[in-house]
């Protein structure tokens, strides 16, 4: 009873951050018509500093790191992802009304990882005072790339299935259909060229390779905490005016993607608790596993399923993430994970 | 002083740009012009000024001249068939009159 009321306590004290209060402030004035705006380029500046502050962190970490106790994390941040498409394959795609590929696609995006989100997280657990490795946000493209990968395989090798029985039907005999292959090499060049994973590696590189420390202290490390705030705001402005869309798909997208979150950040954390027990991660890392699993993608996914599975109809796969998905990461799993790692692990 | 010419327009998703500037020089199109846009359409609003979390999804109008009509004919008619099966967007000709002929 005392786990359960302790769990509670953390979770509504989360709730309170100011995190939440951007995030819930800027779906306010987009309902209200507000007219304030935030100009697109200080957007794209935002997402550059706050993801290379995470890369310079991480790269200044990983020089002094054993690199042996990044392979298993990484290997199941990977899973994490695939198990997650996966998922939304035997459940979203299965339900009725649904179309495979608007299910896969959303599955695809849900199982790759939001920068914001992990931005988001990163601030609360330094709050916290939850140590965690910091190469652990590198393991942002393990998840993502092979998530976005799989989910357009399985549509491209629906849609060629979906084609040999048409001609099959037709012609009432076996034609050989041509078989397009999917350019595996390009969606993952592509992910990486992303504004976000571009900003993100190059921050690793330097943060390894040269010492970025007193530029890391004195400029992006104080910038991270206002410009999330700046960030945390558009993204409640962008939920509010694509929850239009949702309404006109069907509602099956909404159930999932309330529940997808929390069912990844699970998967995460139980994949991540392994790499705990083997290999020592630590219970900071398995919550960021977990809330990056939890995450989903909304700024560099989008474009690339909507490359990958042009069948898709957007509204589907970006109304049911943007909307629904990001605000629930943020303000429910966030709190909900941390609190899960303080009972399992006691105090971090 | 003055020829007949053909200005191609197609207004996308920026998520195309690369795709439809190389359909335009593989129809013939000797330059371009690429604008940012923002609007109203079939598929809602697209916001131009503000802040878009997805960058791709905002529109672009590409304008392009032709000296010969029929190339530009034959590459509007590859874009609305190859690429606005599966994507929103417009494409339209106009006829033009342009200056030295040579560079269309």
């Amino acid at each position: 009873m005392d786990l359960l009321l302790d769990f509670a306590n953390s979770f509504v004290t989360q709730l309170r951050s100011p995190t939440l209060a951007f995030l819930i402030g800027g779906a306010l004035l987009a309902a209200l018509g507000s007219k304030l705006t935030v100009p697109d380029a200080i957007y794209q500046f935002i997402i550059f500093v706050l993801l290379m502050s995470i890369g310079l962190h991480g790269g200044m970490e990983i020089r002094d790191a054993d690199l042996a106790a990044l392979a298993l994390p990484a290997l199941m941040a990977t899973l994490t992802g695939v198990v997650c498409v996966l998922l939304g394959w035997l459940t979203l795609a299965r339900l009725p009304g649904i179309r495979f590929d608007d299910a896969i696609a959303t599955s695809g995006l849900f199982g790759a990882v939001s920068a914001s989100t992990l931005a988001a997280a990163i601030v609360v657990m330094q709050q916290e005072n939850v140590a965690y490795e910091a190469w652990a946000p590198a393991l942002y493209p393990f998840m993502d790339i092979p998530a976005l990968v799989l989910a357009i395989v399985m549509a491209s090798l629906h849609k060629q299935k979906a084609k040999a029985r048409e001609a099959a039907a037709a012609g009432g005999e076996v034609v050989a259909v041509k078989r397009e292959r999917v350019k595996v090499g390009k969606i993952v060049k592509d992910s990486l060229r992303g504004s976000a994973l571009s900003a993100l590696i190059l921050g690793l590189a330097i943060g390894l390779l040269a010492e970025p420390g007193r530029v890391y202290e004195e400029f992006y490390e104080p910038l991270f905490r206002g410009f999330l705030s700046i960030l945390l705001l558009i993204m409640g402005m962008e939920a509010y005016s694509r929850l239009s869309e949702l309404r006109g798909v069907a509602h099956w997208f909404a159930v999932y993607a309330l529940i997808a979150p929390i069912a990844h950040g699970l998967i995460g954390f139980g994949l991540g608790y392994v790499a705990h027990v083997l290999v020592g991660f630590s219970p900071g890392g398995v919550v960021i596993l977990a809330i990056i699993a939890a995450s989903n993608s909304d700024i560099s996914g989008p474009p690339t399923l909507r490359a990958g599975i042009p069948s898709a109809n957007p509204a589907s796969f970006i109304g049911s993430s943007t909307s629904i998905g990001t605000p629930i990461a943020i303000a429910v799993c966030i709190p909900l994970f941390l609190a899960l790692g303080e009972m399992v692990f006691g105090a971090t | 002083m003055f020829s007949n010419a053909t200005k191609l327009t197609v207004i996308a998703e920026r998520l195309l740009q690369d795709r439809l500037i190389d359909m335009l020089y593989a129809g013939g199109a000797k330059g371009h012009t690429l604008f940012d846009g923002s609007g109203k359409g079939e598929h809602g609003d697209r916001v131009g000024d503000r802040a878009s979390v997805i960058h791709d999804f905002t529109i672009v109008q590409i304008d392009a001249v032709f000296g010969k009509d029929h190339q530009a004919r034959k590459v509007a008619e590859e874009i609305a068939e190859d690429v606005f099966i599966d994507y929103a967007g417009i494409v339209y000709l106009s006829p033009v009159e342009v200056i030295r002929a040579k560079r269309f």
